[in-house]
């Protein structure tokens, strides 16, 4: 048998899931940043009156759909397609659409960031120091840089200390001068064009 | 003229130049006390954020801008230190950048009441390796051991705390002197003392 509802309560219904999911939207996104947060079902589930495990898959189901979205940055278009399927009112389809958009760029960066990475690059710091003595030998001079390269990978920060003359350290900087010169050549702006 | 002495003779990057218009919807009454909270910052004092966002709420700046602003004023104070620039220089610089006359007198101003204090926290936040932070000793006197009944021998006790050069983590190194080889360190240290002495 079918449910017949009156347009009014056709009306509040849509409104109020219309709210519901302008707040699980938001919430969804937060969990996608910062992890799920098991209290907020109870304490939805609570307001609404329903299971809190059904609050619980209706909110990984927003993140799914959000994250297999940005995954694959799949146009307006694709993605008004895709929910349409779900059967949800224009109202409703709008409001994911937006939450999509919106939120499009963040997600992504989100979803870069597990891959496998070696430590990088943070920050480097230097000094530059004189020897002017030491215990075997007096009246020298001999300067040297002393750095402590920062480093970043997915577990923490890390950090190497580096000692060398200053000979030394203008070669290091001809060779990464030559590394970087090696993007402007031919074969590299080939490949790089193709890719594009 | 493209080299500037506040950015240690170099092109100004172009996110400050960016950021110059931003600085001249506030006011420069309230710019200046922006700048007072920014040297906190710099300084460690710690900065009041409710300050800040009271004297950008007239400019009507959003989050980014004030992100931006004080981003911004910390790198010219900053970097105007590093360099030894002087206020007159700063502020002819600053203004060539297109920071208005009344902002360049009162951010130059500022910059000249703290420029020691300035350059005094960068000097205590250059690379230091294995900071030494603490000496303890003692004065041991063994009478007896298990390998001989009279020993009858003074030893130091050294303990010392200093940083891992990696990991910036304290280190606890305890080592025992004997006489001998105590009065040996002893010189030495001393010897450096002399040396240190004659370059200060």
């Amino acid at each position: 048998m079918l449910l017949v509802l009156s347009e009014e309560h056709n009306e509040h219904l849509g409104s109020f899931l219309v709210r519901i999911v302008g707040e699980s939207g938001r919430i969804a996104v937060q969990f996608l940043k910062k992890g799920s947060n098991p209290k907020i079902y109870e304490g939805a589930a609570r307001k609404l009156n329903v299971w809190s495990g059904s609050v619980q898959h209706g909110l990984e189901g927003l993140m799914y759909l959000l994250t297999e979205s940005c995954k694959l940055t799949i146009s307006e278009e694709d993605f008004q397609d895709s929910v349409l399927v779900l059967g949800f009112s224009e109202e409703l389809t709008e409001l994911l659409l937006q939450l999509y958009l919106e939120n499009r760029k963040e997600i992504r960066q989100i979803l870069s960031k597990p891959a496998p990475s070696l430590p990088h690059y943070h920050s480097l710091e230097w000094r530059l120091d004189v020897q002017l003595s030491s215990r075997p030998l007096r009246h020298q001079l001999k300067p040297t840089v002393t750095l402590k390269l920062h480093l970043e990978d997915g577990a923490g920060r890390s950090a190497r200390v580096l000692q060398t003359d200053p000979a030394t350290l203008q070669h290091l900087i001809d060779e990464l001068e030559r590394a970087l010169a090696e993007l402007k050549s031919s074969h590299c702006r080939r490949i790089l064009r193709n890719i594009q | 003229m493209d080299r500037f002495r506040f950015c240690g003779d170099l092109d100004c990057p172009d996110w400050v130049l960016a950021e110059m218009s931003t600085l001249a919807r506030m006011s420069s009454v309230k710019m200046k006390l922006l700048c007072v909270q920014v040297i906190k910052d710099l300084l460690d004092e710690g900065i009041d954020y409710d300050k800040v966002s009271k004297l950008t709420s007239d400019a009507k700046f959003e989050s980014g801008d004030i992100k931006a602003s004080i981003a911004v004023l910390s790198f010219i104070l900053s970097s105007a230190a590093k360099h030894d620039v002087d206020s007159d220089s700063l502020s002819s610089e600053l203004q060539q950048l297109g920071l208005p006359k009344e902002h360049t007198t009162g951010l130059c101003k500022s910059y000249e009441d703290k420029h020691s204090a300035l350059q005094e926290k960068l000097r205590e936040i250059s690379l230091r390796l294995g900071r030494l932070e603490a000496v303890n000793w003692r004065v041991d006197y063994t009478l007896s051991s298990s390998e001989l009944k009279q020993v009858n021998e003074p030893t130091v006790q050294l303990k010392l705390q200093a940083q891992d050069p990696e990991t910036d983590s304290t280190q606890t190194t305890v080592v025992t002197i004997t006489a001998d080889k105590f009065r040996v360190l002893l010189t030495e240290l001393k010897q450096a003392q002399t040396m240190m002495n004659a370059l200060q």
